[in-house]
């Protein structure tokens, strides 16, 4: 499915934020996370759930991505 | 998304000011303590670092690289009069996040080239906050920079500050910033912690 990281259209097959926070190797500090614009605690990833279209903005320290 | 930039009233501290916007739900904090020494702020900046870790919120500090290294907070926001944002790259490595302030599509560029994480910018409008402020950018400011940003691919959030409020913020999003920066209007509001919860909602009901 298509889902938008930081405005950018994005293909994923991952289900929810925390397998996405993997596919896209994102650190284990210096991150934050929202969908549909708000901000998800790394506590709540797993039982956030992407769907076709979800907008995703990832603040993080390392560059790229 | 809401960044809380910590503030104090005659009522409320500033530890009373985060405590208050944790509590309405806002997970994004920003210690922001002008004029006063290191010395001062660092008991602050540990009390609230554990606040926003029991909320699982970010922490960020305002302009003291020093002390967000020291203590491992998740990142430092510096203001047009702070540490370049080079420099503080340079000292914290690439396992913070930096947020550097902008007033104009130069300085957001300057900024993402520089490494920086997210963008605060403004202000919106006049405010009684800060005491040196730039130009006012208004809606029109805000749509131009986020054109141009899309322009050059910068594809870091940008959050839009300065004298908000919450009749403010539907047409401020509509122009296509990723969220907002919040001080003193949440603290003037009765009760801080519902006025928090009211601002939250009006964010997340008007993304572009």
């Amino acid at each position: 499915m298509k889902i938008l990281i930081n405005n950018k259209q994005t293909e994923t097959e991952t289900k929810s934020l925390s397998e996405l926070a993997a596919e896209l190797n994102l650190p284990e500090r210096g991150v934050a996370v929202a969908v549909s614009n708000k901000m998800v605690p790394r506590t709540e990833w797993e039982g956030t759930l992407l769907t076709e279209g979800a907008n995703v903005v990832i603040i993080k320290a390392a560059c790229g991505g | 998304m809401i960044q809380f930039i910590s503030h104090y009233t005659e009522q409320y501290s500033y530890l009373d000011s985060i405590r208050l916007a944790l509590l309405g739900g806002c997970r994004w904090i920003q210690l922001r303590v002008k004029g006063a020494s290191d010395e001062d702020v660092l008991p602050m900046a540990l009390e609230a670092q554990k606040m926003c870790k029991e909320h699982g919120a970010t922490f960020i500090i305002d302009d003291r690289v020093d002390m967000v290294k020291a203590i491992g907070a998740d990142g430092v926001h510096l203001g047009k009069n702070d540490m370049p944002v080079a420099e503080a790259r340079r000292i914290l490595g690439k396992d913070f996040i930096i947020g550097g302030t902008a007033n104009t599509f130069e300085d957001v560029r300057k900024h993402y080239q520089d490494g920086a994480n997210y963008i605060g910018c403004g202000p919106f409008r006049f405010t009684t906050t800060k005491e040196k402020l730039s130009p006012i950018l208004g809606l029109e400011g805000y749509m131009d920079i986020v054109l141009k940003m899309k322009e050059e691919k910068i594809d870091i959030p940008i959050v839009a500050i300065g004298g908000i409020t919450a009749d403010d913020i539907p047409a401020i999003m509509q122009t296509g910033v990723t969220g907002i920066a919040i001080s003193g209007t949440v603290l003037r509001a009765e009760s801080p912690v519902d006025e928090m919860k009211r601002l939250l909602e009006i964010v997340n009901n008007s993304s572009k």
